[in-house]
């Protein structure tokens, strides 16, 4: 009997040695000097894949690096996630965010790159294009280090457009310069395939948000939203932009009831010839094994091609504590990841930020995907406001308001009031930063 | 506290057998506050405290992502009152809380005096109607946002394979919350069918024979036996399901992505309380909004409680 409660006795104090030594091994650097690095991201599907491909080369380029990666849904879990780990310092050592989510990020939650580090490490700013270096560079500090732009893009099936006489001698798709030749090409695609002839995301917050930004931008619309408000909106911008949506919607050229997946799916069976969409879902089209080729939005008004995009990127989050051998291994990290961005570009659509990548002769012998490449050149991210940017508020909201007008719920011109007395009240509320 | 519920009627002790000495009793002696203690920790820490910290909240400006945080007194409960997203998306819990309880007590009832009145293998329909409510509800929106779907969906499927046109379920601000009403129909109902079936159970048989000897067809009866001893079941179910509408938030933010449905058709109140407080990292003017309605339900809570005892009176 005294013998056996020695024995657990001993077990038990055995057992919490053991655990407490695990607990503190954990936190602390591992053996033969390796050091733990938290990585956070938010790619899944397609993207996923291609993530994990990329954080697998770097765990092979640096042994001694052990990287633990976690993968949240994108959107709002994500970026209250983040936003709440950096405000409580325990932050993981890399992130990733959407460029445009900055505004919200940068000021406080985040720690500037240091770019004699990343020189030390042969990246430097210049390798980047100009209006993605502009975006992630806030007070002359670079904030954001950009692995890609991910401009809407146009998808066209090439059988379809042949028969509806909308290809160029080479097999191309012939220009198209104004919003007319747009909807016509809409409805000669629509001839062919039976049903409508663009798909886009009409019922989609995203889908209709990239469009409405594009012509909104192209038509030379500005918008301002400073803290407390009011919003500084071409109004008749806004109109004009969703006047063209609501024309595209009518059933014809385009369905009004397809969300981001539907209008894929519709391109991906053939049942349009078009379909304006990121550049992501390559992947679906690939897999359809459907006649297809991409390239630049068209420029439906003015002269400059002007596109919503965003660019995904690489950030340090705040940390109470800053291990430096961990910030130097996501230093090594984030230019691993951007070194070997061929293959996120190649499977992903996106165009490589890098210029090293983006000007090889390995991605722009890649078709159709560097079709579009000009169109880093020519970017609009979204309006800055802590609210606005890839799966924020603004996007959602905005999307309610066009999602209005395509459905012939409320006119163009309601539409625009709907939205610009929303970002009013929004802005009136005062910024929570 | 403690004699009284241990002194034994003089009639009922035996002779020759000593009264039990009384010891102390569980629910008034001092020992029992050690057996709710833990529940009570749990409970303090994970509803009192935060309930009291976020009314506290609501007085602040603070945010998710700054560390400092200034008393606004009343500012943010000032500012809700013209905020017409807030009264808009109330408006949409309301509409969906009365939307959906008439279906959710009417099926209900229906469904289980079907089962009652003689259906061959009732274990069945009880396991059928109930089954769907152990279902999680990713689970449920992941096959109704199938049958929904525009394109694909099989409602609309059906629809236009006769000759109908296409509805757009998850599209069209008109239909967007009708559509979360008749998932979440399909979803709880089988909940209150649970709780009628009982109660119908629970009415003697003899009544039904007495009338049927008096000569009451069976129309007569459900109306004169069946609906009247089922009053307090009604209540009851009126009262949870009124409560659990009110909660609207899992089904309809999944089904829509968290984009708030059609047109923002269908954004209920908690949902623009969570965007306010996580995604849009104003947590003190999202505590406000909760509160505010958090006394409205209440108000509801206590109108029903008074209806109910004035009916049972």
């Amino acid at each position: 009997m005294t013998t056996h409660r020695l024995s657990r006795r001993t077990l038990l104090r055995a057992t919490a040695a053991a655990g407490a030594a695990a607990l503190l091994s954990s936190c602390a650097r591992g053996p033969g000097g390796a050091v733990d690095l938290a990585y956070w991201n938010f790619f899944t599907g397609s993207d996923g894949e291609l993530m994990v491909g990329l954080v697998d080369r770097f765990r092979s380029e640096a042994p001694n690096v052990r990287v633990t990666d976690t993968t949240l849904m994108w959107g709002p879990p994500y970026y209250t996630k983040l936003a709440m780990a950096c405000a409580g310092g325990r932050a993981p050592d890399l992130g990733t965010l959407h460029a445009s989510r900055l505004p919200t990020f940068g000021t406080d939650l985040l720690d500037e790159w240091d770019v004699d580090e990343l020189a030390a490490r042969g990246v430097s700013m210049d390798e980047f294009p100009e209006p993605v270096r502009k975006r992630v560079t806030i007070d002359g500090r670079v904030m954001a280090l950009p692995l890609d732009t991910h401009p809407m893009v146009l998808y066209y099936n090439t059988d379809i457009c042949e028969k509806a006489g909308l290809l160029a001698a080479d097999g191309s798709l012939a220009p198209i310069t104004s919003a007319d030749q747009m909807l016509d090409a809409g409805r000669r695609a629509a001839e062919v395939t039976g049903s409508t002839g663009i798909a886009f995301g009409s019922a989609d917050n995203l889908g209709g948000w990239m469009l409405f930004w594009s012509l909104f931008r192209q038509l030379g619309g500005q918008m301002r939203l400073p803290d407390g408000g009011p919003a500084e909106v071409d109004r008749d911008a806004t109109v004009q932009a969703m006047t063209l949506m609501r024309d595209m919607a009518d059933g014809t050229v385009a369905s009004p009831t397809l969300d981001g997946q539907a209008a894929s799916a519709a391109f991906a069976s053939q049942q349009t010839g078009f379909l304006i969409h990121g550049p992501w879902e390559v992947t679906t089209a690939r897999t359809a094994e459907i006649p297809f080729s991409m390239t630049q939005f068209p420029a439906l008004y003015g002269d400059t091609p002007y596109v919503r995009a965003d660019s995904h990127s690489f950030v340090l989050p705040a940390q109470a504590q800053v291990d430096p051998a961990a910030r130097s291994a996501a230093y090594d990290m984030a230019v691993s990841m951007l070194r070997n961005s061929l293959d996120w570009a190649s499977g992903g659509g996106h165009i490589p930020a890098l210029s090293a990548v983006a000007e090889s002769p390995q991605y722009l012998d890649q078709q159709p995907i560097s079709n579009y490449r000009g169109a880093a050149q020519v970017v609009e991210y979204d309006p800055e406001a802590y609210f606005s940017g890839s799966g924020s508020t603004l996007m959602s909201r905005a999307g309610q308001s066009i999602q209005g007008v395509t459905s012939r719920a409320l006119t163009p011109e309601q539409g625009a009031d709907d939205l610009i007395g929303w970002l009013d009240s929004q802005l009136k509320l005062g910024s929570p930063l | 506290v403690t004699a009284a519920g241990t002194v034994a009627a003089p009639g009922r002790v035996e002779p020759g057998v000593a009264p039990r000495r009384p010891g102390p009793s569980l629910v008034g002696a001092r020992g029992g506050i050690w057996f709710v203690l833990p529940f009570m920790l749990v409970y303090a820490a994970f509803v009192l405290w935060p309930l009291l910290y976020g009314l506290g909240l609501s007085f602040f400006d603070t945010s998710l992502v700054r560390d400092e945080s200034q008393f606004v007194g009343l500012a943010n409960y000032a500012q809700l009152f013209s905020d017409p997203e807030v009264w808009r998306t109330l408006w949409v819990t309301v509409l969906f809380t009365i939307g959906s309880t008439i279906p959710l007590v009417v099926i209900a009832l229906v469904m289980a005096l079907l089962v009652q009145t003689g259906v061959r293998g009732q274990w069945f329909w009880r396991f059928v109607y109930f089954a769907p409510f152990l279902l999680p509800v990713a689970t449920v929106v992941l096959i109704w946002q199938w049958l929904f779907s525009g394109d694909f969906g099989l409602f609309n499927g059906i629809l236009t394979g006769m000759g109908l046109p296409a509805v757009g379920w998850l599209t069209e601000p008109e239909i967007g919350l009708w559509s979360v009403v008749i998932l979440t129909v399909w979803w709880t109902v089988g909940f209150n069918f649970l709780l009628y079936l009982a109660a119908l159970q629970a009415i003697p048989a003899q009544l039904y024979e007495a009338a049927e000897l008096d000569g009451a067809g069976g129309w007569r009866r459900l109306l004169s036996i069946t609906l009247p001893l089922l009053n307090r079941t009604t209540g009851l179910v009126v009262v949870l399901q009124v409560l659990a509408s009110l909660k609207l938030f899992d089904q309809a933010y999944i089904l829509y992505k968290a984009n708030g449905g059609p047109g923002g058709s269908a954004t209920p109140i908690l949902q623009y309380v969570y965007d306010t407080g996580f995604t849009d990292y104003r947590l003190g003017y999202a505590s406000a909004i909760s509160y505010m309605f958090f006394v409205l339900i209440i108000l509801i809570a206590l109108v029903q409680a008074r209806l109910s005892r004035r009916s049972a009176s």
